[in-house]
């Protein structure tokens, strides 16, 4: 029944094909019903952002390396055969911004464009229990900057993550404030970086430390503590309206505001969130899912090699064909169709039909065991498997 | 080990590394008001509490568990935090198990820095870069002081608490890379999904701190 090389031993086979077998650290091989789950999310994704009118684009996964590229230091790196630098598509937005550049550079604007594939990043994220391969869908809205194309994100965001049956809390950052606020406290250069970064991580002892070295006022200290609490519902916003000194920061939560007001629905914020806070220019968001400890999508404002605004976000769909697979609804039943009549009748039927290969019965049977196939169908008949459960 | 029971929306998991933290953490939490005693000594690594499962770990897989998100909170030295590279938010200074990473040499010793041993590679690398020192680094596992003692290294990178092992081997700290304690450590997505039931034990706990300063 067994082909030879099946039946060989297992201890043996296993030495010879050891790194036949092995796969690159942080990237995994996608299986059966994995497989269908992500599909069947991706396919949901992509509609919702179509009917919102994205128009999907497809991007190449190699491009020219460049050290002004936000995710240099961390892509993948290749050498073609005229001796250029490539690297592996580390994130979607750069490659969206060199598409509408020369693609579209009249636009027209608002310009809604989607995408979706697979990134690398070499950097050891695989140590940090994240992949190195991995699969996003995303949306970008290109050419306006409004509380309204911002408010627009979020809708749609929320409405994607309906459609796939997610309940998620989104939450709205603004790292420009940080550092409006850092700027209005007089803090420059290597010691507002490293503000940013203590705030970032929510880390009172940090900030006190760091303002301690840079012999800052308690006054301004506590400014810096009341960032790191800057969390929670809609009050958040008073109370960075009431530590915003300067145009900026006021600017800020004004805008903020309008946005909020705009999305109309719940809305978490923390006016604490400085990461990037040179790479974004505007607001930022992410998605939680109740019950899961990461968020399951992220975006921002930016501003697009040559100047023009956008704005998007993207879903990892590895987290969450993770968070929804126990939610989806069950492949359809396979069964084995003995001629090409039972198929076509199982498959009108909206089952899936596998063609048998071979007459002989008793192969057949064991197929079914092995695989699970519960039912044989031929011409017009369905019979069960015998000794399958029912 | 016990079975995971069902759990309400609010439930929390918390890590803390096994040993002298443990006992100090669970005390401290327990004064912020989290029904948690000390477990019975037993092989369990997980500990179930009205609300809260208490989860048992090496220090170093402290910052991993609540970074991933399979513990919503945790508490761990500075030390060890840094040297994770994870980014968790840590919003209290616990102030116990204070310590100071530092570097160490043989008293007397001025010859140039070719090779440092320590256990933070990390936190060794990043100062040595910060210094201008092209020192290599050897990670080491334990009684780290040695490598400076025997030349497997020039100097070491290494936790100091009283300076007791030092004087009592004829070494120095040449310098102070860090001082650490006990940090409140929280998970990013947590924090503002359970902040109903985490902002009010931040409060809790930092009026704990600032208090126990005044003492």
């Amino acid at each position: 029944m067994s082909s030879p090389a099946r039946s060989a031993p297992r201890s043996a086979v296993q030495h010879s094909s050891a790194r036949a077998a092995a796969i690159p650290e942080g990237t995994r091989d996608v299986l059966p019903p994995e497989w269908a789950q992500r599909e069947h999310l991706r396919a949901r994704l992509v509609e919702v952002f179509g009917a919102w009118g994205y128009r999907g684009v497809e991007l190449p996964a190699l491009e020219y390396a460049s050290a002004n590229h936000p995710q240099d230091a961390r892509a993948f790196k290749l050498i073609d055969s005229g001796g250029q630098v490539l690297a592996l598509r580390s994130e979607f937005t750069t490659a969206m911004g060199r598409l509408v550049q020369s693609r579209f550079p009249a636009g027209p604007f608002p310009l809604r464009l989607q995408y979706g594939g697979r990134l690398w990043l070499r950097a050891l994220t695989s140590e940090l229990g994240r992949l190195r391969e991995f699969y996003q869908v995303g949306v970008e809205l290109i050419g306006v900057a409004t509380p309204q194309a911002d408010a627009e994100l979020l809708h749609l965001a929320a409405a994607a993550l309906r459609a796939v049956g997610v309940s998620a809390q989104l939450e709205v950052g603004y790292p420009g404030f940080v550092d409006a606020v850092l700027e209005d406290a007089g803090l420059h250069g290597e010691a507002r970086d490293a503000l940013h970064d203590a705030i970032d991580r929510k880390s009172g002892a940090d900030v006190d430390l760091l303002a301690r070295r840079g012999g800052l006022s308690a006054e301004v200290t506590r400014t810096l503590h009341a960032l790191t609490d800057l969390y929670g519902g809609p009050d958040v916003l008073d109370t960075a309206q009431a530590l915003a000194q300067g145009e900026r920061a006021r600017d800020a939560v004004a805008h903020l505001r309008t946005v909020a007001g705009l999305y109309s629905g719940p809305l978490l914020f923390d006016l604490g969130v400085s990461r990037r806070y040179g790479y974004y220019t505007g607001i930022t968001f992410r998605a939680y899912a109740d019950g899961l400890n990461q968020p399951v999508l992220g975006g921002g404002r930016y501003a697009l090699e040559g100047g023009l605004p956008g704005a998007g976000f993207a879903v990892g769909l590895e987290r969450l064909t993770g968070v929804l697979a126990p939610t989806l609804p069950p492949e359809p039943e396979v069964v084995l169709a003995l001629d090409l009549a039972g198929a076509a009748l199982a498959r009108a039927a909206g089952l899936t039909a596998e063609l048998a290969w071979t007459d002989d019965r008793a192969e057949l049977h064991a197929f079914c065991m092995a695989r699970g196939i519960k039912r044989m169908v031929q011409g017009e008949t369905f019979t069960a498997v015998d000794g399958a459960e029912a | 080990m016990t079975p995971a029971p069902t759990r309400t929306p609010d439930h929390l998991t918390l890590a803390l590394p096994k040993g002298r933290i443990l006992e100090e953490a669970l005390v401290l939490l327990a004064r912020a008001g989290l029904p948690l005693t000390m477990p019975e000594k037993s092989r369990a690594l997980r500990h179930e509490f009205p609300g809260i499962t208490l989860l048992e770990l090496r220090n170093q897989d402290v910052p991993v568990y609540v970074d991933l998100g399979v513990a919503d909170v945790g508490i761990v030295g500075k030390d060890v935090l840094i040297e994770s590279g994870r980014a968790v938010y840590e919003p209290v200074d616990l102030r116990f198990a204070a310590c100071r990473l530092s570097l160490i040499r043989e008293i007397g010793a001025s010859g140039t820095i070719g090779r440092v041993g320590t256990k933070y590679p990390r936190a060794a690398r990043a100062y040595l870069n910060a210094q201008g020192i092209p020192a290599e680094i050897v990670k080491l596992s334990g009684n780290i002081e040695l490598a400076a003692l025997t030349g497997l290294a020039d100097a070491v990178v290494d936790l100091v608490q009283t300076g007791g092992t030092l004087r009592a081997n004829n070494l120095e700290e040449v310098d102070v890379l860090f001082e650490s304690s006990a940090r409140l450590v929280v998970n990013r997505a947590a924090l503002k999904l359970r902040r109903e039931r985490l902002r009010p034990l931040i409060e809790r706990l930092r009026e704990l701190v600032a208090a126990d300063q005044l003492v």
